[in-house]
């Protein structure tokens, strides 16, 4: 374990490096993950003159929503910093055999695929995220529990776990498909669906969308999970959700281990 | 195996690549022209099979220095992804280190490196120090004995100036270098070269030569290449595997295949003027005549007897007896499979 942390901080270190020598790049990176933010944060703020909550009786109010989305936030940031930059380049790298490489390191082809690139830009929206989160707490009508306060951090990890499980999945799509370059907008499809409460997803399409969405793809107990325990009151209901986010967690990392494994195994190269 | 050097495989003495009836086929589907074609190939999809290699038999011992030689695409490159555990074989079992390789152990791939002319594996955008520092890492090589090994390659190369140098700032025989720096680090028992002079000047060739029989002589490391250039197989192997069409063709030394596969010697006259012809064609081999220069190719059961006489034909200021071109024989070797596989196919 010590070694694959020694390794994660080498290519932490040498992707700093590559940052800092294309600094230009770097910051205008930083400044359009900002700038993006900033526009849906102010798309919410709007949303939130002409209505008092999302949803009636669902308790998503002005600030609870924005620790909601400051929960979003902080997740997309670590898995954006983390993993797609790799997952991204395994395209190419699959295309043009690069993955040949990995493959021949003796190391985890996982670890080395799904986190060889860091992109320390991504990590400026989680800091917004943390400050977004720090102010809409200490604004709510309700102080979170310390329980709330101690399942936090974990739920968030068990979220990054869910959405690397979903990463692993895709990459595993582009060993087999040798080219899946629609890879970054499924997933901007699919995580579309994590950034609003569960709440707005009722009625006749609404309740099967969050079935599926909770179920069998459990991009739902990403965000609502962790920004429910600490936006809304904590009960003994939200038992049930911090189960149900740990045990998908779970299920996510061994399903998309096993088809990522399944995949190397069915890999061709490419010609060189 | 059509022409295997019978004591090749049997004088093999402490193996360390084993190859028993190593296949691997591929499914490719059929690209079909024109747009309706293209949307009916939406629906239903033709493929077909192409094995790439057709049951290899092959065992490396330890030390040895093999060339695997074929044209573009014979399967010398899959075999060598199959060695390395890259790919997993249709059929066939193979052996490298003990380890069946497509099972990828880390015990295996910490003892092999696979190096490809084709192919970047230093990180592009930085210096080659830092690939070589996380190659450190990742294979767990002591510190000191990592920047020992280091400076010794670096110096043996002359690249010590490059390291701290973006790579992609280098030139290719300069990138190639470090490439092999970086694949022999960790000190690897086999190192596996998948044409690692390709694109490269004659003084890069030369020194990767100098460099890899050095290397590969201190160390008594096995070394398998794939190349398409002669020189490298007459500078640095002794055994040759040549693959046509995913199977192999000749396995032997490299003087056995220039004995077994030549029926002549090169002999160059050289004149002091241009000399009338008929005095050289009267000995009846077939000549070229290139101003005060002839080549004659002789049979070599009879060149002993004919020399005498033909350095007696007036005016010879210089001559030359060379073996026919290693590249020729090799031509030569695959135009006859091609042509072996032609009259098969048309009989059949």
């Amino acid at each position: 374990m010590n070694r694959y942390l020694a390794i994660l901080l080498t290519f932490a270190r040498a992707c700093l490096v590559r940052d800092m020598t294309f600094r230009a790049n770097f910051l205008l990176e930083c400044v359009t993950s900002l700038g993006w933010m900033s526009m849906n944060l102010a798309f919410y703020l709007l949303v939130f003159t002409y209505t008092a909550e999302i949803g009636k009786g669902t308790g998503w109010s002005k600030e609870p929503f924005f620790a909601f989305v400051a929960t979003g936030l902080i997740i997309n940031s670590i898995v954006q910093a983390f993993f797609m930059p790799s997952a991204e380049e395994l395209t190419e790298m699959v295309r043009t055999g690069g993955l040949d490489a990995v493959l021949v390191q003796p190391l985890d082809a996982q670890f080395l695929v799904s986190m060889h690139r860091i992109d320390f830009s991504s990590f400026a929206n989680g800091a917004v995220g943390v400050g977004l989160l720090a102010w809409a707490v200490s604004r709510m009508d309700h102080a979170p529990p310390p329980v709330a306060w101690a399942l936090y951090p974990l739920l968030i990890v068990c979220g990054v776990a869910i959405l690397y499980g979903l990463v692993i999945m895709l990459a595993a799509a582009t060993i087999l498909m040798g080219r899946n370059q629609s890879l970054y907008d499924f997933w901007f499809y699919l995580t579309n669906f994590s950034r609003y409460p569960a709440e707005i997803y009722s009625g006749p399409w609404g309740g099967p969308l969050r079935m599926i969405c909770t179920f069998v793809i459990p991009i739902l107990l990403v965000v609502n999970v962790p920004a429910r325990v600490i936006a809304q009151p904590f009960t003994g209901e939200s038992w049930g959700g911090v189960a149900a986010a740990v045990i998908a967690a779970a299920a996510s990392l061994v399903v998309s281990r096993i088809v990522f494994q399944r995949a190397l195994a069915r890999y061709r190269s490419a010609s060189s | 195996m059509h022409n295997t050097d019978p004591n090749a495989a049997a004088a093999v003495a402490d193996p360390v690549i084993e190859v028993e009836g190593l296949a691997k086929e591929y499914r490719v589907f059929d690209k079909p022209e024109g747009l309706a074609a293209s949307v009916r190939a939406l629906f239903h999809r033709t493929s077909r099979a192409v094995e790439a290699v057709k049951g290899v038999d092959l065992v490396v011992g330890r030390g040895e220095f093999v060339a695997l030689l074929g044209p573009n695409g014979a399967g010398k490159t899959t075999l060598l992804k199959l060695l390395s555990g890259i790919i997993t074989p249709t059929r066939g079992t193979a052996r490298v280190l003990g380890h069946v390789p497509w099972e990828r152990a880390d015990d295996f791939r910490r003892r092999f490196a696979l190096v490809m002319g084709q192919r970047n594996q230093l990180w592009w955008d930085l210096p080659a120090a830092e690939s070589f520092r996380l190659h450190q890492e990742i294979y767990r090589i002591d510190p000191a004995r990592f920047e020992k090994t280091r400076d010794a390659l670096v110096d043996m190369l002359d690249v010590r100036r490059l390291i701290l140098q973006p790579v992609r700032e280098l030139s290719l025989g300069e990138r190639m270098k470090l490439e092999l720096v970086a694949a022999l680090l960790h000190e690897p028992e086999v190192l596996f070269l998948d044409e690692p002079t390709i694109g490269l000047d004659v003084v890069a060739q030369h020194t990767i030569h100098e460099f890899l029989r050095d290397v590969q002589r201190r160390r008594r490391m096995t070394v398998v290449l794939t190349t398409h250039y002669m020189k490298d197989v007459a500078a640095l192997c002794e055994r040759v595997v040549v693959i046509t069409r995913g199977d192999v063709l000749y396995d032997g030394s490299l003087a056995e295949i220039v004995d077994r596969f030549t029926t002549h010697k090169i002999v160059t006259l050289d004149f002091d003027e241009a000399p009338e012809r008929a005095l050289i064609e009267r000995f009846g081999f077939p000549c070229e005549f290139r101003g005060p220069q002839v080549v004659l190719r002789i049979d070599r059961s009879r060149i002993a007897d004919v020399l005498p006489e033909v350095l007696a034909a007036a005016g010879v200021r210089d001559v030359s007896v060379e073996d026919v071109p290693l590249e020729e024989i090799v031509a030569e070797l695959f135009r006859s499979d091609t042509r072996a596989h032609a009259a098969a196919e048309a009989g059949s």
